[in-house]
């Protein structure tokens, strides 16, 4: 594929995108206490379906992967696994403050610091908990960004998976997945549009 | 045998039989039932002594089935490192006369070694297996001291007092360019702490 | 040497099952599972439909809050004890607040004891609705959960006005509470406390009398009150069983010796009973938060404490119990006379029931049962993991 295609968007690529943002379908893992605020903003108050958005059980067919708060080296390899089975386009939103900076985790011995060194993050919310409220600003600006075509972060997976898989590395050991990333890379035209 | 099929039975006698009993009283059954005299009332509705490592598991045998404690509330593990023990503090309710008796152990720490008391009470295999992930203590006779919490963790029993999580946390973990300084303020906080260590070892 | 990360590290956790010979085949439910409470695992061995053997996997939310707490400042903690129960936050606050209490022998003001048992009884109330909200989506109800969920958002809406976090509260202080009522609050919880009265009818009719729930529920999840007994079973799942133990009766803390209520108990032992059981709670609980509100006295709400930099707790320990809304939850508190505690040892309510019991309840049931079962006892896994 050639590159003027990549960064050019066609019309066929902007009419992709509104159908794409209407239809978000998000992982259902509560990987962390962040979760307790997903039931809210899912069932009638907050009603997140309105944008479009459902909670997925599967992995293959969800778009969204929601790391709702801390995540302990146990789960990250688990959510490692499960964001590489997510079909591309995907994008991993960092709920709340532990997944920015570690939050009131900094000195705990079993929680990562810095999701975005080891899965490419989309989109952040802070606080701890974000609020309902909060969430949904959050999922319409995401809505926005996908929209205009500027959520691209997935594609850094495929283009810098040496550093990830560096970090991933630092903190299991030496580890191997299931998944060929370097070939997933290809099948998007991503990693050949770089030679 | 399928679980919808089977029916509630109730074979044991219902534990709260006759009038519960006063602190006072109860120190002295279980002085008089376990022949272990250490204990005494702590606070209301407390009751706590010591009992030697290997007298331990006759001793709840016997609280449990003469003077009435059904319920293994908790094992506590406290790691006194200057002594170099660990205490084992069992806690153990008795649904009848509503009172807690903390009964404590001290073994050393190395090599940390308790019996079981699973064969007494199910819920110690869970106290016992967490002991042993966070503490290593061996529990002998438990048979399952498989990792559980920690399946994947490849460093020491991490409640040991000379684990320092955040020692742990600072080598393993890549943090964000932000890094905490306020709690220098209170006792030179961890650069601080880590200056004087090094200060001292030239 | 690179190693393949598998679903169990590897680790050949039922050895035999998947053989070709055998008839049975692991299977695994969670942690990515919608019928899972929170982030926690399965692993079932099963034959048929039916669960031949049954094992837990937890440690997914492990922060490791012990060694925090023995790292960090007495008044540092009073912020993280919180989320070591995500959706019944409230008695790891009182735990904590009440263990100094006991070993530095603090007098809590009587108001900011009334108080406590408000938030706590609130709480109470906030987490059945959630685990209704739950149970009743592991069986494909799905309208309850949003009657539910959005119900328990008021009762949130009160803790954001008393407290100023909807989930986490940091209320419950050494020595009393952060601060008073604010003006009209009293109202405000009656209104509440009288719409969750109305809308329990409601529930009746959509879910608790819903033949769907009395066709599954029933007879499902047996605990009968022996094994619950045997097996440390505490809170709702033994008072299904109907052994009436409550903490708050037995070993009553702050001002519950001096309310009047109830222990609902269930004859039946199995998941429609300790469900049935977790809603007549919310009854008692709306009785005990209008008793607390009649009876409330005026006057301070805390006791000063010194400077919380340099502040130390006198050397002792203590063992303190709360009846959380998933059974007994207790912390075991030592200190040495410093300024960090020197160990908390958190005895989660799932410990017992998240663990071994269901383990146990889930052998001989259905697959599609086992979601129902684990929501039935209520198991939280930020408890069991800490």
């Amino acid at each position: 594929m050639a590159e003027k295609e990549l960064t050019q968007r066609t019309a066929w690529d902007k009419v992709l995108a509104n159908l794409r943002k209407r239809s978000l379908w998000m992982l259902h893992y509560c990987t962390g206490c962040g979760a307790v605020e997903l039931p809210p903003t899912m069932t009638s108050r907050f009603d997140m379906e309105r944008f479009g958005i459902m909670p997925m059980v599967t992995p293959r067919q969800a778009d969204i992967l929601l790391i709702t708060g801390y995540l302990s080296v146990k789960t990250l390899k688990r959510v490692i696994l499960i964001y590489e089975q997510m079909v591309a386009p995907k994008y991993v939103v960092g709920f709340g403050s532990c997944t920015i900076n570690g939050g009131m985790y900094w000195n705990s011995y079993t929680t990562i610091k810095a999701l975005d060194r080891y899965l490419p993050v989309e989109m952040y919310l802070a606080g701890c908990m974000p609020r309902p409220e909060a969430i949904i600003s959050g999922f319409n600006s995401l809505i926005d960004k996908i929209g205009k075509g500027e959520a691209n972060s997935w594609k850094d997976y495929y283009e810098n998976y040496e550093f990830y898989k560096k970090n991933q590395d630092h903190v299991f050991g030496d580890i191997e997945t299931h998944h060929d990333v370097p070939a997933d890379g290809r099948y998007f035209g991503i990693l050949e549009a770089k030679r | 045998m399928n679980a919808q099929t089977q029916a509630p039975t109730t074979s044991r006698p219902p534990a709260a039989t006759g009038a519960p009993r006063m602190t006072e009283a109860l120190v002295s059954a279980i002085t008089a039932e376990t022949g272990i005299a250490t204990f005494r009332t702590k606070s209301p509705r407390r009751i706590e002594g010591t009992v030697q490592a290997d007298a331990l598991h006759s001793f709840a045998a016997a609280l449990r089935s003469r003077v009435g404690f059904e319920h293994l509330s908790a094992i506590s593990c406290v790691d006194w490192i200057a002594e170099g023990e660990f205490e084992l503090v069992y806690h153990f309710w008795s649904y009848r006369d509503s009172h807690l008796v903390s009964a404590r152990v001290r073994i050393p720490r190395e090599p940390g070694s308790m019996a079981t008391i699973t064969d007494l009470w199910l819920p110690a295999s869970f106290f016992e297996r967490d002991i042993h992930e966070f503490y290593g203590v061996v529990f002998q006779g438990n048979t399952d001291l498989e990792r559980y919490i920690l399946s994947d963790w490849k460093g020491p029993p991490p409640m040991r007092k000379d684990f320092s999580s955040r020692d742990f946390a600072h080598e393993h973990f890549t943090f964000k360019d932000y890094e905490p300084t306020w709690d220098e303020l209170i006792d030179g906080g961890y650069h601080g702490q880590k200056r004087q260590g090094e200060g001292s070892d030239e | 040497m690179s190693s393949i990360i598998t679903a169990n590290d590897g680790r050949d956790i039922m050895p035999g099952a998947n053989a070709p010979e055998n008839r049975e085949y692991n299977m695994f439910i969670g942690p990515n599972h919608p019928g899972i409470e929170g982030n926690f695992a399965l692993k079932l061995v099963v034959e048929g439909d039916t669960i031949v053997r049954a094992k837990t996997e937890a440690g997914f939310l492990h922060r490791g809050f012990e060694k925090l707490m023995e790292e960090r400042l007495f008044i540092q903690n009073i912020a993280i004890v919180a989320r070591i129960c995500v959706p019944d936050p409230d008695p790891n606050e009182e735990n904590y607040a009440r263990a100094i209490e006991t070993i530095a022998n603090i007098e809590v003001p009587r108001r900011a004891q009334f108080i406590r048992v408000l938030v706590l009884e609130l709480s109470r109330i906030g987490s059945h609705l959630f685990t209704f909200g739950g149970h009743a989506g592991t069986i494909g109800l799905y309208t309850l959960p949003n009657w539910s969920i959005s119900d328990r958002d008021r009762v949130l809406e009160l803790f954001e006005e008393l407290t100023g976090g909807r989930v986490y509260h940091i209320y419950n202080m050494p020595g009393g509470v952060r601060r008073d009522l604010p003006s009209g609050f009293k109202q405000r919880v009656l209104d509440v406390m009288s719409y969750i009265e109305e809308r329990l009818p409601e529930y009746d009719d959509i879910f608790f009398n819903n033949k769907i729930l009395l066709n599954r529920a029933q007879g499902i999840g047996v605990l009968p009150k022996d094994k619950a007994l045997e097996w440390g079973a505490t809170g709702p799942d033994l008072r299904g069983a109907g052994f009436a133990h409550d903490v708050r009766k037995d070993d009553p803390y702050e001002v519950y010796g001096e309310l009047e209520f109830e222990v609902p108990t269930g004859e039946a032992s199995d998941a429609y009973s300790r469900l049935m059981v977790r809603r007549r709670e919310i009854e008692q609980s709306i009785s005990i938060v209008r008793q607390v509100l009649d009876k409330m006295p005026e006057g301070p709400v805390w006791n000063k404490q010194p400077n919380p930099l340099k502040w130390r707790v006198p050397a002792g320990d203590a063992y303190v119990r709360t009846e959380s809304s998933k059974g007994e939850y207790a912390y075991y508190m030592v200190s040495d006379g410093g300024i960090r505690p020197y160990r908390v040892h958190v005895r989660g309510a799932s410990v017992t029931h998240g663990v071994h019991i269901l383990e146990h309840m889930l052998t001989g049931a259905r697959i599609e049962d086992a979601s129902q079962i684990m929501f039935s006892m209520d198991a939280c896994p930020p408890e069991v993991d800490r």
